[in-house]
């Protein structure tokens, strides 16, 4: 079993890791391009960057806003965010294999704290997997998928935690450590080509929402032409001008109901 | 601010919820159309509805910038239905399609499998047959359930504008046929008809109309207040909701009043002089053009400013659009009246008395003024000033709630039941605890909305406009000597206890 540890250990976690991040990059480059060419199809550069700061800047730090709505939910998501993050990157063991690796590593934080938050994960992840099956509204909204990333993504926590203490079960340390590494590379690899793409793509949603809001002028006119509406079903023919006198000239019969 | 929402919350009866959502349209215009909404809808061509409507989609992608919003909103969408809570409709019917987030999907899944290659990939190998015509009924039933007040847009942790999806989605539909018959014959009468203005008022009525109400606050207030009409090279070229000039004579002589007393010169022109702009709620194309009309209107007149009155919608579609389509930075300064009279207020130009309106008095914010913090503070300083007994709603200012009416329903007739029942009834509860008599809505739709969600409620309220109330108290003229206060405050006194006219 140890080269199948190996090799995902290795190769197959470069690889993934590599394409993580290549595809963020591109995800992310793409979006902010969208959204210049965007700013420079309409005359309007009056945006109120201000709000658009005010806004990213609460979402990224939302401690303030988790208790406007479904306040346990947005709590428990909030906690199993820092918990996802922050295990993984500072556990000591996965800092060591970096520094040996690459040859440059971080701080890690103790084996306790990153046991306890390995169990937040699983904790808080049960709780927002149970806050969507429970709750009549998200249940209509959920598909197949929203239920089965928090399970994924629950996985390698259950069992790196389990392998990193083998005092639960230490006869099950390969087979735990093949499920950890190999479905933790088939997360990153997913995360550009998936809704996880959120992690880069969230902080630019205001910016995208408050452009996509500043329409192009004559866009709509260029709409009807290209659908070749030449006796339009909602209200007008061909568009009058705006100059033209439109008061001065008496009401033609039927002229309106074109 | 939950337990609020939730405290306001009412369960519907099943006879409510029976008459909110109940079609009174005949059996067989249904049938012909195939499009069982509430609202009318004029004839269109039913055949190959879902290819027409992807024609559409299409155009419009390819035209505008809708494409950056959805691809965007398509790759972060969490479905965790955490804005449900934050939607008035959600609250009243409980039912998940009023989920904004449902609602948004309704598009968004459309465009997932129709403009994207993964999703293109995915209906070929899982034989996917598209778009049908059954979906096609539910959005139009779903998009003009909403009414746009984008009050979710802030409890999504993505970051998603339902409103602006909502907006999309109505436009797609009017380029086949499909918007409200009310809002498309208003559109169609401003845009290519004979009086150029939704409410079709001839240019001699309206004259009448603004020397009637100059009669009138000569008689109550003594003083000769014009109407400026067709001056060029004013200041301000003052826009209103066209339906202010029947309805709202007590607004706009507060506003004249204010004009007055600041002596700042301005007009309106006869040439156009119809604020309303219904494309903000269902096309772009009519939303250009009638700001465009705005814009020849204000360059015939060499006016410097664009003042526009106590309107919603109209103010934003202004404020917001007018740049956009009438020449980016060169474009006019738009400037509401609720802006102009704080600093009229605030610079001492006006003087208000505070013993005039001793009554309780509430402020309803609209959602196209407040929603984006733009006017929020600017009308509660006004009223402070001399209503001395204001109370405010709960939730307030950028997280009001919707008076029920936005997002043009409250122009559909058709469907006043739902109004009343469902996506007012949060509002009507809100306005009954705060035991106001008199609630300011500054707004044409608020108005309308609310005196009909008064009726049905059965809430004794009076809905105004906030310069009606300005008007009541204003002190004439505003550079009155101190020694003269006394004598002011006597003769004002005077003023309220004149009979009220022009009230209807």
């Amino acid at each position: 079993m140890t080269p199948w540890i190996d090799f995902a250990r290795g190769p197959l976690f470069r690889l993934s890791f590599a394409l993580m991040v290549l595809g963020l990059l591109r995800i992310f480059l793409v979006t902010l391009l969208g959204v210049k060419e965007a700013y420079q199809r309409n005359p309007d550069k009056i945006v109120s960057w201000k709000e658009i700061r005010r806004q990213t800047v609460g979402w990224l730090f939302p401690v303030a806003r988790l208790w406007k709505q479904r306040p346990v939910y947005s709590t428990l998501s909030f906690l199993f965010h820092i918990g996802m993050i922050a295990t993984p990157l500072f556990l000591a063991s996965h800092v060591l294999l970096w520094r040996n690796a690459v040859g440059f590593g971080w701080p890690a934080l103790p084996q306790q704290v990153a046991n306890w938050l390995a169990l937040l994960v699983l904790v808080t992840g049960t709780g927002i997997f149970l806050g969507r099956a429970l709750h009549r509204g998200a249940r209509k909204l959920s598909k197949f998928q929203d239920y089965l990333w928090p399970l994924l993504i629950m996985a390698p926590f259950a069992t790196g935690y389990i392998a990193s203490n083998a005092a639960i079960s230490p006869r099950t340390y390969q087979g735990m450590m093949l499920v950890h590494l190999y479905v933790g590379d088939l997360i990153l690899l997913m995360i550009p080509f998936t809704r996880l793409a959120h992690c880069v793509l969230a902080p630019l949603s205001q910016l995208v929402t408050g452009i996509a809001w500043k329409f192009p002028a004559g866009a709509g006119d260029r709409v009807a032409e290209t659908l070749g509406f030449a006796d339009r079903p909602t209200w007008v023919p061909k568009a009058r001008l705006a100059t033209e006198p439109t008061i001065a000239e008496p009401a033609k019969k039927g002229e309106t109901r074109k | 601010m939950k337990s609020v929402m939730k405290s306001l919350a009412r369960p519907l009866t099943p006879e409510e919820r029976e008459k909110a959502f109940s079609s009174r349209k005949k059996e067989e215009v249904i049938k012909s159309q195939r499009l069982p909404v509430r609202y009318h809808v004029e004839d269109f061509e039913v055949e190959g509805r879902p290819r027409r409507f992807l024609e559409a989609f299409a155009s419009i992608l390819k035209h505008t910038n809708y494409r950056l919003a959805l691809d965007h909103y398509i790759r972060v969408t969490t479905r965790c239905s955490r804005c449900a809570v934050a939607c008035p409709i959600y609250d009243a019917t409980h039912d998940p399609c009023d989920i904004p987030c449902y609602r948004s999907e309704l598009l968004l899944s459309i465009y997932r499998r129709h403009f994207t290659v993964s999703g293109i990939l995915r209906a070929r190998l899982l034989g996917d047959p598209g778009l049908t015509d059954e979906k096609i009924q539910e959005l139009a039933d779903s998009y003009y359930n909403c009414t746009a007040c984008r009050r979710c847009h802030f409890d999504c942790p993505m970051g998603i504008d339902h409103a602006l999806v909502t907006h999309l989605g109505r436009y797609i539909l009017s380029e086949i046929g499909i918007a409200p018959r009310a809002l498309v014959v208003s559109t169609r009468e401003q845009l290519i008809g004979a009086t150029g203005n939704t409410s079709a008022i001839p240019v001699p009525a309206l004259i009448d109309t603004l020397e009637f109400l100059t009669e009138d606050i000569q008689d109550e207030k003594g003083i000769q207040v014009p109407f400026p009409v067709d001056q060029e090279g004013a200041e301000y070229i003052f826009f209103t909701a066209v339906s202010d000039y029947m309805m709202e004579a007590d607004t706009l002589k507060g506003i004249a009043t204010v004009m007055k007393a600041t002596g700042d010169s301005w007009t309106i022109g006869t040439g156009y002089y119809d604020g309303i702009n219904y494309g903000l709620f269902y096309s772009d194309q009519v939303m250009e053009h009638a700001l465009q009309k705005m814009q020849a209107e204000a360059k015939r007149l060499k006016a410097k400013k664009i003042l526009m009155g106590e309107c919603g919608h109209a103010s934003r579609t202004a404020k917001y659009f007018y740049p956009t389509y009438c020449g980016g930075k060169d474009a006019l300064p738009v400037i509401s009246i609720l802006e102009y009279t704080q600093q009229a207020l605030k610079d001492g130009r006006i003087k208000l008395d505070p013993k005039i309106v001793t009554e309780r008095v509430t402020y309803h914010d609209p959602c196209n003024f407040s929603r984006t913090g733009w006017i929020v503070n600017q009308p509660r300083e006004v009223l402070k000033a001399f209503c001395p007994d204001f109370a405010e709603m709960a939730p307030n200012g950028r997280e009001n709630l919707c008076c029920g009416g936005g997002g043009g329903t409250v122009s559909i007739d058709e469907i006043r039941a739902y109004r009343t029942t469902v996506s007012g009834s949060l509002k009507a509860e809100q306005i009954r605890r705060t035991g106001a008599n008199y609630c300011v809505a500054p707004c044409a739709n608020c108005k309308k909305q609310l005196r009909e969600l008064m009726e049905d409620q059965g809430i004794e309220c009076e809905i105004i406009g906030l310069h009606d109330l300005i008007y009541k108290a204003i002190i004439f003229p505003p550079d009155r000597e101190p020694a003269e206060e006394e004598a002011a405050a006597d003769s004002s006194d005077d003023v309220v206890s004149l009979p009220k006219g022009g009230t209807s």
